[in-house]
């Protein structure tokens, strides 16, 4: 190599064509092996920790579940878990839209019934203390074990009925038995069957299909020209899948906004803009008349990986910090929604309430009433859209309110 | 403690990093009775006190270059071929990721069939090609003994070249397997196949009646992909096997492993031959060259799945994925030492030599990749670049600045040798090295710049998609000026190969300076 770099320039001598290569005996240099032996440690510690974060999850999942168990030892634990979000603490219920239990006569009627109800839930107009309503509570059949619905009934009928009978285990399971496949409660009208001396109650109403018009059953379901079908996107029940919205009990004056605002371009989507412009107002009107009058459960689940814990505390309490009030203060209790500016929150699609938060942060979405939405998003960040999402979507499907009832409140009539 | 996919496979991870270590340590210090001393005699002499001042002549001494020039000249000119029509159609599909609307008026000319041309003819047809005629050129040489059944191989080259023109016309008219790099119709696989047997079997006999025992660097290299490569593609091609998810797996195990089990071992058994072939000094360390080829292989076949990360696998395939690409740093780190200290020490054959310009410049962009995919392969880096221009400008940082600027350089030292003269108009190679090297510049900052602004777009949820995809306009305009740079540059190319090929209408130079 001296002899080479000795060279004058222009007169380096080229090795013959006669070599070829071969491999010197340097040693590995040390910090190559350190390198090594650094990154296999890593390595080795990467593929472990996959290990731990499974018996993390494990451990989690099994405390999660004793935790739930220990719960389930108080009835007035299970009321909190299942019950108070629609109920109320303090079973007061909300007025025209979830029937008091304090001094109601079905749970003066004993644990007995509460267990019925709660083992199959209601769906359909219901008379609670002078007012109806439309009654869609889920059934719990799945959720709590025997011991818990007697526990849960018993607790219901003693602190908000008055009685004193502690229904037993081994009833419920009878119960359970005896209604096992026997679908909800059509309404209150099948429950006078069970409770002696109920005042009347409303009749069952003709099912939604039945009085759909033909014209506006083919727009969900057939689309019109170049229009398609509501259906082939938001679901054959309106329930919304991912990025498309549940319809089915959204209120029908917010959906007739939405689609008047996507004809207008007040609202974008490329897809609902182009169908809205292919609708008149008469079709708008009776596609939201009928998504708002379907009752059907809950398909959405949490999906975002959102902290549901911190997403019920924004839905339930807001973050004064950030400036974010409770959702519920105004999209109602367990957010069932209020009016028609204020839309049926409780589960809605998680994707699809997480994207239009962003929409609103990013300025996308700019149709909602005073700009609300749009300055609670912005303040909402990232990680806490989704937790709310979440949380939202873990919700139970909320009733539609009474078409009458919400006739009374909009033209001021009230029956209090 | 109970076991758990993560236990069992942090333990078989250590024990593999054990037996590897083992292996080299073994092999370094002449545990089995291997033939080390042939690794210092063998080669020795001519080499061990200094390059050999007396050879300077460009024509071939042994005899060996003028059996393999044959098969070697023409697959250079296939591959040069397929590479000038493959940039082509690289840079029509550029154009159209910024004028949409270019073009459009027939199915074979959208963006969608554009690209899948432009990947299959530049992975099949130049690389793949060009590296295989390395192979016939370096390896009798290393081997010291003439190419064993040199027909073959030239039945070889027109059945690949069938495959791959029957190839772009399925392409074009939108027959294809349906998945990113396995895009050949497995009915052209089994010709492709055949013709990797008329390539293999001369190898292999060569390599059976080698002179000597010890086999250099480069030949480790070049015997493993051959198994490697003709293993990978037969399995990822089967048809009717993999389903579903399973099929995602397989399709990315293959496509990743194309790059670092097929090209790599090209790319970088070429530089391990020319860069001190060029100079005229040994490499730097054998055992380096050890835990480099080991480690290519033990870590390599398992990088793929890096791909699916948040996809439905299960997540000890990906993690194990991420840590095997991130052990890749062992073997890179190990080449780079090998390769770069001998040019370092070397600095004037870097001036001299056009060839080795080429060539340490596509060494150096290994090591860069190769870091730079390491890098990628982790969760966090991962979210971001993922499905974004990035990683598209990762992708050509290896396949086109590491192995098609080594073989350039390849190519432009082979050829000399082959044809007994030297390149008419020195100032073209220059020339075509300048256009690649800048346009290459432009294209890869561009796209890296691009793509991570567009994966954070994409991910702030805030922003509308189409934002994300607007804002990368700008940078896509530059790659479309860096791709043309680069495609001027192979016809610069194909030019000056041409161009050698013609007699002279002078009187042939035998002996020129500067080469």
């Amino acid at each position: 190599m001296t002899r080479i770099n000795k060279q004058k320039p222009g007169k380096i001598v080229k090795p013959g064509e006669d070599f070829e290569p071969w491999e010197s005996h340097n040693p590995v240099p040390l910090p190559v092996i350190w390198i090594a032996v650094a990154l296999g440690i890593w390595g080795t510690a990467l593929l472990l920790q996959e290990q731990d974060s499974k018996v993390v999850a494990q451990a989690e999942r099994e405390a999660g579940e004793a935790a739930a168990h220990d719960a389930a030892e108080g009835g007035a634990a299970l009321f909190l878990a299942n019950c108070s979000t629609c109920h109320q603490p303090n079973g007061a219920g909300v007025r025209l839209a979830v029937p008091p239990l304090q001094d109601s006569e079905f749970a003066k009627a004993g644990p007995g019934v509460v267990a019925q109800i709660l083992l199959r839930g209601i769906d359909g107009p219901i008379r609670v203390k002078g007012f109806t309503y439309d009654g869609h509570m889920p059934s719990f059949a799945e959720a709590l074990d025997d011991a818990e619905v007697a526990q849960l009934a018993s607790y219901v009928g003693a602190r908000f009925g008055g009685g004193e009978t502690v229904l037993a285990p081994a009833e419920v399971a009878q119960l359970r038995m005896t209604h096992s496949g026997s679908g909800s409660w059509q309404g209150g009208a099948e429950l006078a069957s069970l409770v002696a001396d109920l005042p009347p109650q409303p009749p069952m109403p003709a099912t939604a299909e039945a009085g759909l018009d033909p014209a506006i059953s083919d727009l969900i379901f057939a689309g019109k020209g170049d229009v398609w079908s509501c259906a082939s996107c938001h679901g054959g029940l309106g329930q919304g899948a991912e990025n498309t919205p549940r319809l089915a009990g959204l209120s029908q004056g917010y959906i007739t906004k939405q689609l008047h605002d996507f004809r207008q371009g007040e609202r974008h989507n490329e897809h609902m803009s182009f169908v809205a412009k292919g609708l008149d107002d008469a079709e708008i009107d009776g596609l939201a008349a009928y998504y708002a009058g379907l009752r059907v459960d809950s398909t959405a689940q949490p999906a975002l990986g959102g902290d549901l814990a911190r997403g019920e505390q924004i839905a339930l309490q807001g973050d004064w910090g950030l400036g974010v009030p409770a959702c519920f203060s105004c999209h109602g209790p367990s957010g069932f929604g209020v009016g028609a500016e204020f839309p049926a929150l409780a589960a809605q699609q998680p994707a699809y309430v997480a994207s239009q938060l962003a929409a609103w942060a990013g300025g996308h979405r700019n149709n909602s009433p005073l700009g609300l939405m749009d300055r609670i998003s912005e303040a909402l960040p990232e990680a806490d859209r989704r937790a709310v999402s979440d949380y939202l979507a873990s919700l139970p499907a909320v009733p539609a309110p009474e078409p009458q009832a919400m006739a009374r409140i909009e033209g001021g009539e009230d029956e209090l | 403690m109970p076991i758990t996919m993560g236990l069992l496979l942090a333990l078989s991870f250590v024990v593999s990093l054990l037996a590897l270590a083992f292996l080299i340590w073994a092999i370094a210090t002449r545990q089995f009775a291997l033939d080390r001393a042939h690794a210092a005699t063998v080669f020795g002499k001519g080499g061990a006190d200094g390059p050999d001042t007396d050879g300077t002549h460009l024509f071939d001494t042994t005899g060996i270059d003028k059996v393999s020039a044959r098969p070697v000249r023409l697959l250079i000119l296939g591959a040069i071929f397929w590479l000038v029509l493959g940039s082509v159609f690289g840079v029509i599909a550029s154009l159209k990721l910024h004028w949409p609307d270019w073009l459009n008026m027939a199915a074979p000319l959208t963006f969608g069939r554009m690209r899948a041309l432009h990947l299959n003819l530049v992975a099949y047809g130049w690389l793949s090609q060009i590296g295989i005629a390395c192979m016939f050129w370096i390896l009798p040489r290393i081997f010291r003994t003439p190419l064993r059944a040199p027909h073959l191989p030239v039945i070889g080259f027109w059945l690949w070249n069938i495959a791959v023109t029957l190839g772009a016309l399925a392409f074009a008219r939108g027959w294809t397997d349906g998945e990113e790099w396995l895009e050949f119709p497995w009915q052209l696989d089994m010709l492709l196949v055949l013709a990797g047997v008329f390539f293999v079997v001369p190898l292999v006999k060569t390599a059976r009646a080698r002179e000597v025992d010890h086999i250099y660097v480069t030949g480790w290299y070049y015997l493993a992909a051959m198994v490697w490569f003709p293993a990978l593609f037969f399995i990822a091609n089967l048809p009717g096997i993999h389903y579903g998810v399973e099929e995602a797996t397989v399709n990315w195990w293959f496509a990743h492993n194309v790059l670092g089990l097929w090209l790599t071992p090209l790319g970088v058994g070429a530089a391990y031959y020319f860069i001190p072939k060029i100079i005229g000094k040994p490499i730097y360390s054998y055992s380096l060259s050890l835990i480099g080829f080991w480690g290519l292989a033990l870590f390599y076949s398992q990088v793929g799945i890096h791909h699916l990360i948040g996809g439905p696998v299960p997540t000890w395939v990906v993690t194990l994925s991420v840590v095997h690409s991130v052990m890749m740093f062992i073997p890179v780190i190990a080449v780079a030492i090998n390769q770069h200290v001998t040019v370092a020490r070397n600095l004037w054959a870097f001036k001299e030599s056009l060839p080795l310009r080429f060539i340490s410049f596509g060494a150096v962009m290994y090591t860069l990749a190769s870091f730079q995919g390491s890098i990628e392969a982790l969760r966090s880096v991962n979210s971001i670049t993922h499905f974004t221009h990035y990683t598209v400008g990762h992708a050509h940082l290896g396949a086109y600045a590491f192995v098609s600027i080594v073989m350039f350089g390849a190519a432009y030292h082979i050829m000399p040798r082959m044809m007994g003269r030297e390149f008419a108009h020195p100032g073209l190679i220059r020339l075509h090295f300048w256009l690649v090297v800048l346009g290459f510049a432009i294209y890869f900052f561009a796209l890296t710049i691009g793509g991570t602004l567009q994966g954070l777009a994409m991910l702030d949820a805030t922003r509308s998609f189409a934002e994300s995809v607007i804002l990368t306009k700008p940078y896509l305009e530059a790659r479309s000026v860096g791709g043309t740079m680069m495609t001027l540059g192979h016809i610069l190319f194909a030019i000056n190969i041409l161009g050698i090929l013609r007699k002279p209408r002078a009187v042939a130079q035998s002996a020129v300076a500067a080469e």
